[in-house]
């Protein structure tokens, strides 16, 4: 038995080192950081308490509290959105049609494109003048927009950019539905059911874990959302799309203040850890596993 | 072989691929020291006076200086040229250029986290340069200034030195850049108009200017911004084009006796009468004149050099730096001083080196750094239009100044009025140079003036409805005792 450990252990070890090493230690450091001043260019460290929570939460920094309002808009636009369009692709291109294979392609590639290179062809394709969605929308007489650059749209714009990377989502729910037992199906048949019923009967109860677990991944994601801030918008117009974790980095890095910015991670990873715990407590009363029983 | 033995040998052989990871890994960090030389060399006080021109140091020992840069390929060439210029005269010394091309004040930021800074490294006056300099991490530059024999403040052109308090300077700019107004000749012939003028003394008016620019702004059904039919939103062919970032306006604010700070340090000024005259006047060629594009339309303006070629705008003003480009570009261009709204005034920007107070070697990285500033190393980027020499003789000895503004595409005719004298002569430092915790003040400033620039907001109700936040990150100035 003890050899039989030592093999588990010695197997698993890159995973669990690289665990200790590449998270937990930072994340340690990271918390300990937050009760100091830290600062990358001074000398001293001094340990302060929880004085940088205190500034934190006390309104001192209207910045953090504008950071956060930005971001949770960002979340209910988006995680919506996601599982929802996502949800229907992958109906889609679950169905029996020719050239399936191409249209998963198809839907997933964009997943692969380096976040940089998309975010530049959205800068290219959302450009208020020269852009290709603003020109198609003033050929067909409808009302365009300047999406990025203006403070109501740029999160909107931001969302919809980053909806062309679904394809994760997608492939996730795909998997969710290919694991659906045909005779449901059938059993709807013979009970005269139409398409309707087997979507709101079958289909839905049967993918909620994919569903649940998609939701929890993806309002992770967008409470880090940090790309789109860095490339398109270096937080502007006017604030407006100034990310959480864009103003966590922009505090580290530029303005090296790794104490105060590690309070804002810890800050961060609270509430990502809050509304994943919350999902989870609903899951209870949505997600179905096979054997009919419920979580 | 037993089937127990065999076991053995994999395990020794995975427990031999885990001490190679954890050999890689620990390679990683950095090691103990890279100039690991014996002797500490005495710092500044007994800098170079007596550096030898002949070559070398006293002793013969092996010494190598890290530096850091940014920059284009080009740059990075002519550092090159000036290094081995250096290697040459030093035979002992090897110099480890590190060319960090993006994020490099978050690398240099991991470095310093790291204790692992260069010897020598480029510096930008508006990201971390001063909070390095504020905890004592450069040195005194002055202080090796004050005993060279060959180069000393007098000798450097206004306004590349940077100081953290007056007599501390922290880091020397191997050329300044300053703005001008670039034109395309061709446009300024077709429609019949004179072209500005290079002389500062003779630089236009602010109205003059306005009146030009709308005269050469055209739509697309060929009306200019003075034609009661003008269409302001399909406009063909601006008048000027020009950034909107605070390198850019404030040559206008100093013209108009404004600043970011006042005299004293004490008070934000950005609010005050002049700025904000300036500030409306430069908002009002976007919004009321439509002379200019606004922010989001000049998403579409190409560089500077295309955009003057492609007659997308008529006069724009830039950076000197664009000066290389435009050679590159076979059109009739040419420069001319900026429009005056109370005196001349250009505003200089430049990158700096520094030198960290950590090297082992702070005598021979002060060389490396004149070998840096040295003209005739970078000649290549000053003829090709990018940089501008940092020695005053360049621009003062006609022998000097010919070699790098006569005779070549670079350097149009306007070019020693409108950029060298106004250089020499009425020229101020960037505010990232003299105004303390100039990022902070301006995460204040920036967001309302984006409003200003899009015609939501006039000048003066914008700096004033955040004077008062902005006013609370106001630290004093740099240029000012205590």
């Amino acid at each position: 038995m003890r050899k039989r450990l030592f093999y588990g252990l010695l197997f698993t070890s890159p995973a669990i080192l690289g665990f200790i090493i590449f998270t937990l230690g930072p994340m340690i450091a990271s918390f300990v950081l937050s009760l100091t001043d830290y600062n990358v260019f001074r000398e001293q460290t001094a340990f302060v308490g929880l004085d940088n929570y205190i500034k934190l939460f006390s309104g001192e920094d209207d910045l953090f509290y504008k950071s956060l309002g930005i971001t949770f808009y960002f979340v209910i636009l988006r995680v919506p959105a996601v599982i929802i369009i996502s949800f229907v692709i992958a109906l889609l291109l679950n169905m029996n049609v020719k050239g399936r294979a191409v249209f998963r392609t198809i839907i997933y590639l964009p997943s692969i494109v380096p976040a940089v290179a998309s975010a530049m062809i959205w800068m290219w394709l959302l450009n208020p003048d020269l852009g290709l969605v603003n020109s198609f929308l003033s050929t067909l007489h409808l009302p365009t927009s300047n999406w990025l650059y203006a403070e109501g749209s740029v999160i909107p714009s931001v969302v919809l950019t980053t909806l062309w990377g679904i394809g994760g989502t997608v492939i996730i729910f795909l998997a969710g539905l290919s694991g659906i037992p045909k005779q449901y199906y059938e059993s709807i048949d013979v009970d005269g059911g139409g398409w309707y019923s087997k979507l709101r009967h079958i289909t839905i109860p049967m993918v909620t874990p994919t569903i649940f677990f998609n939701t929890i991944m993806t309002i992770i994601g967008s409470f880090q959302v940090f790309n789109e801030a860095y490339i398109l918008t270096q937080g502007g117009p006017n604030n407006q799309s100034l990310f959480y974790v864009y103003y966590l980095w922009r505090t580290a890095f530029r303005d090296t203040q790794m104490g105060y910015a590690s309070a804002l991670a810890w800050v961060l990873f609270l509430i990502i850890l809050f509304f994943t715990f919350i999902v989870f407590k609903s899951s209870k009363s949505w997600v179905y596993y096979e054997g009919g029983e419920r979580t | 072989m037993s089937p127990m033995l065999r076991q053995r040998k994999s395990i020794s052989v995975l427990l031999a691929i885990l001490m190679m990871l954890i050999a890689i890994l620990s390679g990683c960090t950095k090691p103990s020291s890279s100039t690991d030389s014996s002797n500490v060399s005495t710092p500044a006080k007994t800098a170079s006076s007596e550096a030898p021109a002949s070559g070398g140091t006293k002793s013969n020992e092996k010494i190598t200086l890290r530096m850091t840069v940014w920059g284009a390929p080009e740059e990075v060439a002519a550092y090159k040229v000036a290094i081995a210029k250096f290697e040459k005269k030093f035979p002992n010394i090897t110099v480890n250029l590190q060319h960090i091309p993006t994020d490099y004040d978050t690398k240099l930021t991991a470095m310093v986290a790291g204790n692992d800074v260069p010897d020598i490294a480029q510096m930008e006056s508006a990201s971390i340069a001063y909070p390095l300099a504020e905890q004592g991490k450069f040195y005194n530059l002055q202080d090796f200034l004050a005993s060279d024999s060959e180069i000393n403040t007098g000798r450097l052109v206004p306004n590349i030195s940077y100081s953290l308090e007056p007599g501390n300077i922290i880091g020397l700019g191997p050329g300044p850049e300053s703005f001008a107004l670039f034109y395309n000749e061709d446009i300024f012939k077709d429609a019949g108009l004179t072209p500005p003028p290079s002389k500062a003394s003779e630089a236009w008016t602010w109205d003059q200017f306005v009146d030009v620019a709308k005269k050469l702004t055209i739509d697309t059904k060929g009306r200019n911004a003075n034609d009661p039919a003008f269409d302001p939103k399909s406009i063909k062919q601006y008048g000027v084009n020009f950034g909107t970032w605070w390198g850019s306006y404030s040559n206008f604010i100093y013209s108009n006796n404004g600043d970011f700070v006042s005299e004293d340090g004490k008070t934000f000024a950005l609010n005050q009468p002049a700025a904000v005259e300036a500030i409306q006047k430069i908002a009002d060629l976007i919004n009321v004149h439509h002379v200019a594009p606004s922010p989001v339309q000049a998403k579409n303006i190409p560089a500077t050099n295309v955009a003057l070629q492609t007659k997308k705008v008529a006069m724009a003003i830039d950076g000197q730096w664009v000066s290389a480009g435009l050679a590159q570009s076979k059109f009739h261009y040419n420069v001319g001083a900026l429009p005056v709204m109370k005196k001349p005034m250009t505003t200089v920007v430049c990158g700096m080196f520094s030198i960290f107070k950590s090297t082992k070697h702070p005598k021979e990285a002060w060389e490396l750094m004149k070998a840096l500033m040295d003209p005739d190393a970078a000649i290549d980027m000053i003829t090709a239009g990018t940089w501008m020499p940092s020695y005053r003789d360049w621009y003062t000895d006609p022998a000097l100044l010919a070699k790098w503004t006569e005779k070549l595409d670079s350097r149009p005719s306007g070019y020693k009025d409108a950029v060298v004298n106004v250089l020499l002569n009425s020229s101020h430092q960037t505010p990232t140079g003299y105004v303390k915790n100039f990022n902070k003040i301006m995460d204040v400033v920036n967001p309302a003036l984006d409003k200003v620039w899009l015609g939501q907001q006039s000048a003066k109700d914008a700096m004033d409805s955040i004077a008062e936040k902005a006013q609370s990150q106001v630290q004093g100035r740099r240029d000012v005792k205590g």
